[in-house]
């Protein structure tokens, strides 16, 4: 029964993806089959993935890997198949159960959408190749499907195509995806180079030989440590993949920008699950970076200043999906940094948690941007838990997991993160313990600006229908209580360490409520509950009490207000550097190059001379036709007449 | 019956080739109306492609590498002959040709009102001559067809092009017979220095390796330079723009579809195949030539305001990467090169086939007129969006196969060594990897195209626009799906040409090997 699971699990997959060609093909007429059938498939692959992680849980020895060749050229091979393991069970829970919870919040959120099929049609498409990402046995494959979500995330923030900004916003998604894209190529090009000749029988650049390759490629003196072609370049290559997708930076700009998209795209995809991929594929990646200090420590900075960066531009924006969005790179950040500084299983352990509680906080912002008539300025909204209970509710409880409040889920995650930088790199513990205070100021923020004080707003907010609070609710479960499985709290100590990890497993063996106070009661485990009262009561005082500490900022220290409002003009530079150095520049070169080298020298200068030629020849040719013939056969001629010279 | 099947097997190309010449005697004695012409010339186009996938299904073997359906008839002497023949390489391109033809015929539709009859003869002419081209193993009769092949296509831009048309179908004519001169000396070179007496491709290329080295580089020379002129590459060009800016529809689909082919072909038959030596000595020289193509075009697109001159300059980028595949010596590059080939002229055809039905509707090619064409044409907004991932070398498309088999093939090649840098790698890698930009210039300037034609306001202007026609539908579904099939499973093509690409890699090898 097992090992039937394990190995039809590829039926997962599959079904999204024929459901989306059903919907396209057949019944883009119909609203109601098409929800149904992208429902039906990810319900099933939810239950399906819930199997896979019982069975793989039950026994983690135990896993499947599946290859098909794809194409081949001589001794170069490539191709896909399926690899069933914890990391991967894990992601598959997670990426079907937020794709269940938000298409049936779509079921009620987009009723008026005209294209309400398409949308359904694109969602399963979406959760087809995220999921087949998630599969992905080589790095490889995991390319194609990289580059699938992230065409889906294109169609998708494009959806609402006549929006200028959502049209600017998806072509700006894409191409600063494929800046990643081409890095993480560049990678893979240089990996495959320097083990090329131990992929000879084995799947070429599958994850499971990813190690033993780079320890036969560095031992046999192929690739070095630091170089050129190096482990480090190799891996730094690679990472621009996942800063690109989980926008960290200086590649984060799409992301805030994708919020043009509908709301339940900006939870599924553009909080849980595709941004999260980045961090999936380091993880996968593991073995590059395990061997390139240097490589890992820059996953660690790249992850640290971005969690800072992007908590620095949250503070002061109003829109409430772009705070939600900056918050979500922060985040980001937070498991990158994890990444790097050695912790495996809390960065990943803070992707699981912070998939459940960020999706969560997304629906809760689109429920209140229904209700408010499409409105996403905080400045308008405040009072709104009058009106809906149910939604202030959930959002309470995602923004208290998400700042760190002691025993929800993201107080367990971001605790171990914060526990390994203390451990591994003060400073980073730091810049860490800092977002963390951030955090909890700009989500309480949010919270009180839109649900406490009077409504500020002209419309008649209402609690929305159920669809939408249903999934806030199943997801508000999770928000809460996932966190445990990491804790110390359950019996055998830390569950998620012990079942995903790199290289060998230190056992937690102790466990209870004691070992849990001591554990908190340490320096590192007291800052970041401490910040998370400041950043908590800092916001009361501002937005609750009315302590003007804002206006203070605002008025007196503009210079740095501005940097934070104006997301430190980074998007400003880079229109600066295309507008003003890229396009002229090129322009003026190609015009050089066509105008004068190409039409120029050569076609004029080469008609310049048949004309001169002809100009001599027309004294004993007359015809313009027979100057062609002339010319060709004189040449021809003289060509043989020289051959038939050297010849003899 | 039997006999009957056999004596076709036996004449089969030459069979492919008469077709189309009958067809177009036939069309000339029809009368002069559009849809008989047409319906009369697509039948005659089904009948080759069903012709070449008899060949293909019946007796033809890929994984046999040597030439296969000899036909070697007198011809003029002993010394130029009529010689058909064809492998796994010129198969596949073959099978392209007969593939676009029906689908050009069928896109000829709203052109050929005026003159059908002549239209649809010359159509039926560029056929006979690519596929002659394809098929000749004489390097006389290649010769011919190569030249035989610029006529038609001259009037199809002259008489049924646009606005400046007599300008472009002249630019065009002066390139192409300025190929056309150097492949002319480069066979006479080739045919008196070698001394083989003969103008067998496959005994000449034997030969090859054997005359003095500066014959051999000077051949290779005037070869290439042809081959590029058709492919087409910097620095020769230019005329493609203005010959895609001016032609009709169906050519422009035609020209970006099969004709740029022959141009790779002739690098993968004559330049690998007669000088190894040389393309391995000179193989730094065409990488970098190739990383100018496909970097230098690629930002070419994104300055121009008609969209047909986007897909055109897209067209020079995209073949760049045939010139890398074939310069890595690799069996990789190789087969990618082929496969790019394969798949850019089902996706070029696509494109000029929606950029056309643009242009039909509205009589503008300028970006800067569109704004917001979803609302009235969505059907050609989702195929444009299609059409458009896979020219940016989406995964699951045709593009990506032949891009990522090149960018393997070419990394890993041992024969950019010759220019060796002091630091770990050597030139040629440095030149890949600037390639590897165009990743991300080709997604810039194709979505950027659809931003401004398809998406943001609309521009009310076109609010009476009909949507895709059912015969355009046709077109471009066909099209797609094949780009689709072959993007998820590129083996069901690959297998046709891998054995001879690898025997031609390993040829190349042992010749390069041997030095």
């Amino acid at each position: 029964m097992i090992d039937q699971i394990l190995k039809y699990s590829w039926l997962i997959a599959l079904l999204p993806l024929v459901s989306a060609l059903l919907i396209i093909f057949f019944f883009y007429f119909s609203r109601k089959i098409s929800a149904f059938l992208s429902i039906g498939s990810v319900a099933y692959g939810l239950i399906h993935s819930l199997y896979v992680l019982y069975a793989i849980y039950m026994n983690s020895a135990k896993h499947i890997e599946l290859n098909f060749p794809w194409i081949s050229a001589g001794a170069f091979k490539l191709f896909v198949g399926y690899l069933v393991d914890p990391l991967c069970a894990m992601m598959l829970v997670v990426v079907c159960s937020v794709s269940f919870f938000v298409q049936v919040y779509t079921y009620g959120y987009m009723k008026d959408d005209p294209s309400y099929s398409k949308f359904y049609a694109y969602l399963s498409l979406f959760t087809f190749s995220m999921l087949g990402l998630v599969f992905s046995t080589n790095l490889f494959q995991s390319y194609i499907f990289w580059e699938l979500v992230g065409v889906c995330s294109y169609l998708l923030i494009g959806f609402w195509w006549y929006k200028p900004s959502a049209a600017n916003a998806c072509t700006k998604a894409f191409v600063v995806n494929r800046v990643g894209d081409a890095g993480l190529l560049i990678g893979l090009l240089m990996l495959y180079f320097s083990t090329q000749n131990f992929w000879n029988d084995k799947i070429t650049l599958s994850f499971s030989q990813l190690r033993p390759a780079i320890d036969f490629a560095v031992h046999s003196n192929v690739l070095p440590i630091v170089g050129i072609i190096s482990v480090t370049t190799i891996a730094l290559f690679v990472l621009m993949g996942p800063m690109a997708k989980s926008a960290q930076f200086p590649l984060h700009v799409w992301l805030p920008d994708a919020m043009e998209g509908p709301t339940p795209i900006s939870a599924l995809i553009h909080a849980a699950t595709m941004v999260a991929a980045g961090v999936y594929l380091i993880a996968r990646c593991y073995p590059l970076y395990i061997v390139a200090p240097v490589a890992m420590s820059v996953v660690a900075w790249i992850g640290g200043i971005t969690a800072i960066f992007s908590a620095t531009i949250a503070l002061s924006q109003y829109d409430i999906k772009r705070t939600l969005a900056y918050s979500t790179c922060s985040q980001l950040g937070y498991m990158v940094m994890a990444l790097g500084l050695g912790a495996y299983s809390a960065g990943l352990f803070h992707l699981m948690t912070h998939a459940f509680f960020k999706a969560m906080l997304f629906l809760c912002s689109g429920s209140v941007i229904i209700a408010c008539h499409h409105e996403q300025d905080m400045r308008h909204m405040g009072g709104l838990r009058k009106y809906m209970p149910i939604t202030s509710m959930t959002c309470l409880i995602g923004v208290l997991a998400i700042s760190g409040f002691p025993l929800m889920s993201g107080f367990w995650s971001k605790d171990m993160i914060l526990a390994s930088a203390w451990e591994h790199n003060k400073p980073l513990f730091v810049v860490g313990a800092v977002s963390a205070l951030l955090t909890a100021f700009y989500m309480f923020r949010l919270y009180f600006m839109t649900f406490s004080g009077n409504y500020r707003g002209h419309s008649h907010p209402h609690e929305t229908t159920p669809s939408i609070t249903i999934p806030l609710i199943l997801l508000a479960i999770p928000s809460i209580f996932i966190g445990l499985i990491g804790s110390p709290l359950i019996k055998g100590g830390d569950k998620f360490s012990a079942f995903i990890f790199y290289g060998e497993h230190h056992a937690h063996a102790e466990w209870g409520f004691n070992v849990f106070l001591k554990e908190l009661m340490t320096i590192q485990g007291l800052i970041p509950l401490a910040a998370f009262l400041i950043g908590t009561f800092l916001a009361w005082l501002v937005y609750v009490k009315g302590f003007p500490i804002n206006k203070f900022v605002q008025d007196n220290l503009k210079p740095i207000y501005n940097l934070s409002f104006n997301k430190w003009y980074i998007d400003e530079i880079y229109f600066w550097i295309l507008n003003k150095i890229i396009f002229p520049v090129y322009r003026i070169s190609w015009n050089f190059v066509d105008k004068v080298v190409v039409d120029g020298v050569f076609v004029n200068g080469s008609a310049f001379v048949v004309s001169l030629v002809g100009g001599g020849l027309r004294y004993i040719e007359t015809g313009r036709g027979q100057l062609y013939v002339l010319v060709i056969f004189g040449s021809v001629l003289f060509a043989l007449l020289l051959l038939l010279t050297r010849l003899k | 019956m039997d006999k009957l099947t056999e004596f076709f097997l036996q004449h089969a190309l030459s069979t492919i080739l008469l077709v189309p010449i009958i067809a177009a005697v036939i069309i000339a004695f029809l009368p002069n109306r559009e849809p008989l012409c047409r319906i009369l010339s697509l039948i005659f186009s089904l009948d080759i492609l069903l012709n070449v996938l008899v060949v293909i299904f019946s007796k033809f073997d890929p994984n046999l590498t040597a030439l296969q359906y000899v036909e070697n008839y007198q011809w003029f002497g002993d010394t130029i002959r009529f010689k058909l023949a064809t492998d796994g390489l010129s198969i596949s391109m073959v099978l392209l040709m007969a593939i676009l033809l029906p689908v050009v015929i069928i896109a000829s539709e709203p052109i050929a009102k005026e003159k059908p009859k002549l239209y649809y003869s010359m159509l039926m002419m560029v056929t006979t001559s690519v596929l002659g081209v394809f098929l000749a193993q004489d390097l006389f009769l290649f010769f011919l067809f190569w030249e035989l092949e610029l006529i038609p296509m001259y009037f199809l831009i002259a008489i049924w092009g646009g606005a400046n048309r007599n300008y472009a179908a002249m630019k065009f004519l002066i390139y192409t017979f300025v190929a056309g001169v150097c492949m002319f000396a480069a066979v006479l070179l080739l045919y008196f220095s070698s001394g083989a007496n003969t103008f067998d491709m496959e005994v000449l290329s034997r030969y090859a390796g054997s005359i003095p080295h500066n014959f051999q580089l000077a051949c290779f020379l005037l070869f290439f330079i042809c081959f590029i002129i058709k492919l087409p590459s910097f620095p020769f060009h230019t005329w493609l723009p203005d010959a895609h800016v001016e032609a009709p529809t169906p050519v422009s689909m035609l020209l970006a579809g099969i004709l740029l082919k022959m141009g790779g072909y002739g690098i993968y038959r004559i330049c690998a195949g007669f000088f190894p030596n040389i393309l391995a000595e000179l193989g730094l020289w065409i990488v970098i030539l190739a990383a100018v193509n496909i970097v230098g075009a690629a930002i070419a697109c994104l300055v121009q305001d008609d969209m047909k001159r986007i897909i055109a300059y897209s067209s020079v980028s995209h073949m760049g990467f045939v010139l890398l595949g074939v310069a890595s010596l690799t069996s990789a590059g190789f087969s990618g090169g082929i496969f790019q080939m394969f798949s850019h002229g089902l996706i070029s055809a696509a494109l000029f086939m929606l950029v056309g039905t643009l242009y039909e509707r509205t009589h503008t090619r300028q970006i800067s007129d569109y704004g917001g064409m979803t609302k009235y044409m969505p059907k050609c907004f989702y195929f444009f969006t299609l059409a458009c991932m896979a020219n940016l070398a989406l995964p699951v498309l045709s593009g990506f196969v032949g891009e990522s088999l090149i960018f393997y093939g070419a990394f890993t090649s041992k024969f950019f060594t010759t220019f060796p840098t002091t630091i770990h790698f050597n030139f040629g890698q440095i030149c890949v990897l600037f390639s590897a930009i165009s990743v991300v210039l080709t997604a810039g300037y194709m979505l950027w195209l659809i931003q401004r034609v398809f998406m943001g306001p609309e521009n009310t202007k076109w609010s009476k626009l009909t949507d895709l026609r059912t015969s355009e539908i046709v077109v471009l579904a066909l099209l797609l799906a094949l780009v689709v099939i072959w993007g998820i499973y590129p083996v069901s093509l690959s297998n046709l040409y891998e054995p001879s690409s690898t025997a031609l890699v390993s040829y190349v090898s042992k010749v390069v090997g041997g030095l």
